[in-house]
């Protein structure tokens, strides 16, 4: 557990001297939230959500690649590839649900007619799925470039998609999506809750997986090493 | 111009005392001449000599360094084979080191050094052969390999978890590591703001700071200056004295008398 922690620690540190990073990761969910804030205030917290996972995810990425090259060293030293890996998803959980405090605070008290826990359950399940959705593609593409661009298509299609094609229900963020309409727009109807909960556990244990399996097989005990 | 203190706080680092009783010897002569108002020079001599000294008095018993009879071999490779495309870079190769045996891997650019030692380090696998290894692998890579925002002390405390020290014992021996490579102050500076030698001594340090039994360098003095370059040889040959097998890729041929075999790539093709 102390080899989590350590990883987990000092993933917090690298982040938060990226100042840039840390200043970007508060403007886009700022812009998007006040993009739409005065004509439709459901469409901008929801709107509010993306910007939110885009932010975790993208500081993700940037995690992943600043890790690929000391994590096989690290391997070496006597880490577990588990211990690497969650020691950086709890970093990233951590700094976003710290980001996830003061927008909460912003719209509970900006729109007090919404519900204040779904609000929260949406942000978190954003949290949740945009971290490991981070390491994933950071995972996967070595060049952070290559995994920006990546992670732009998967953003655009979740605010471009119509919401009634079938492809929407098979993006990441759409349990976001069914729980805020729960707390903004039917709040008596507890099958947007249910699905969206439902979806959101579901991506987040299919990716934290992934993320598993792709960290597994790139830092992998080579079969031609031996003991002596 | 260096102080005199300074100086010899430096001499200890490089000579491997501990970084607690490098402060605590400093300390000690620092207190020294403030009562007695003799200035150092002439209280303790040079700063080298007196370093000697205080390392001879620190060590009880034989102080002087005697090299162990070469052991059982910790790394053995047979038969590895490494194609890119259609180019074969490695065929064949074999090799075996021993427990206090240096062998420098050497050959033209392009010709498999790096490779040889990833697939050594289990980090890249040949398209044939096998590597035995007994006990814990240490790998220096000729760049990279830290993290940009992470201080010193941090990639200290990161690998020195790996192998289960806390938090100020990582810091200490890290200290001490990067000491003996005349890096006296690796502190809180991030490794984005090293120089490029004192990056590779930030790498060393962290190849040593796990304790392996098998050290693998891949020319890992780029950017050294001089005197760290001696030191470099100095804790390659302490290594191999302590009965570790070290394997070190260089390009220059003038440091083959430094090592006990050379493995040259690429001559059979």
């Amino acid at each position: 557990m102390r080899k989590t922690w350590t990883i987990a620690e000092l993933t917090v540190r690298d982040v938060l001297r990226r100042r840039g990073v840390i200043v970007l990761m508060l403007l886009l969910p700022t812009a998007f939230y006040l993009l739409r804030h005065n004509d439709s205030p459901g469409q901008s917290v929801r709107l509010l959500c993306l910007g939110l996972s885009w932010g975790v995810s993208t500081a993700g990425l940037f995690v992943a690649a600043s890790a690929r090259a000391v994590e096989p060293r690290l391997r070496l030293s006597g880490y577990a590839t588990a211990q690497l890996y969650l020691g950086r998803l709890c970093a990233l959980w951590t700094l976003g649900f710290a980001l996830l405090v003061p927008f909460a605070v912003v719209v509970r008290f900006d729109h007090p007619w919404m519900r204040p826990a779904g609000i929260v359950l949406a942000m978190a399940f954003c949290v949740l799925i945009g971290a490991p959705l981070g390491l994933l593609i950071g995972g996967l593409l070595p060049r952070e470039l290559e995994g920006m661009l990546l992670l732009l298509i998967v953003c655009a299609l979740q605010m471009m998609v119509n919401p009634d094609d079938l492809l929407m229900e098979m993006l990441p963020l759409w349990s976001s999506r069914e729980i805020g309409i729960w707390a903004v727009d039917e709040p008596d109807d507890l099958g947007y809750l249910l699905r969206g909960v439902a979806a959101g556990v579901a991506w987040t244990i299919a990716l934290v997986g992934l993320v598993g399996g792709v960290s597994a097989v790139r830092l992998r005990r080579r079969a031609h090493v031996r003991a002596l | 111009m260096q102080d005199w203190f300074d100086v010899f706080r430096s001499a200890l680092l490089r000579r491997g005392v501990p970084h607690a009783t490098v402060r605590q010897v400093v300390e000690e002569a620092r207190a020294h001449t403030g009562d007695s108002g003799e200035p150092p020079l002439s209280a303790f001599g040079g700063p080298e000599a007196y370093a000697d000294a205080v390392v001879a008095s620190l060590t009880p018993t034989d102080p002087g360094r005697t090299r162990a009879p070469r052991g059982d071999v910790l790394l053995r490779a047979r038969g590895i084979t490494k194609r890119f495309g259609r180019r074969t870079v490695l065929r064949d190769v074999a090799l075996d080191v021993h427990a206090g045996e240096v062998l420098a891997i050497v050959g033209a650019n392009g010709c498999g050094k790096s490779t040889l030692l990833k697939i050594c380090a289990g980090m890249v696998s040949p398209d044939s052969g096998t590597v035995e290894i007994a006990g814990r692998v240490g790998y220096c890579p000729q760049d990279g390999g830290t993290i940009e925002f992470l201080t010193a002390d941090e990639h200290f405390q990161l690998v020195g978890a790996g192998r289960g020290l806390g938090r100020a014992d990582a810091r200490e021996h890290g200290r001490t590591w990067a000491g003996r490579l005349d890096w006296a102050d690796p502190g809180a500076t991030q490794a984005r703001h090293l120089s490029g030698g004192t990056r590779q001594k930030l790498n060393l340090t962290m190849s040593a700071l796990s304790e392996p039994d098998v050290l693998l360098l891949d020319e890992p003095y780029q950017g050294f200056d001089r005197g760290t370059y001696l030191n470099f040889w100095d804790l390659v040959w302490a290594w191999r004295d302590r009965g570790r097998a070290v394997v070190v890729v260089t390009h220059l041929l003038a440091e083959l008398d430094k090592v006990d075999t050379v493995l040259t790539l690429g001559e059979s093709r």
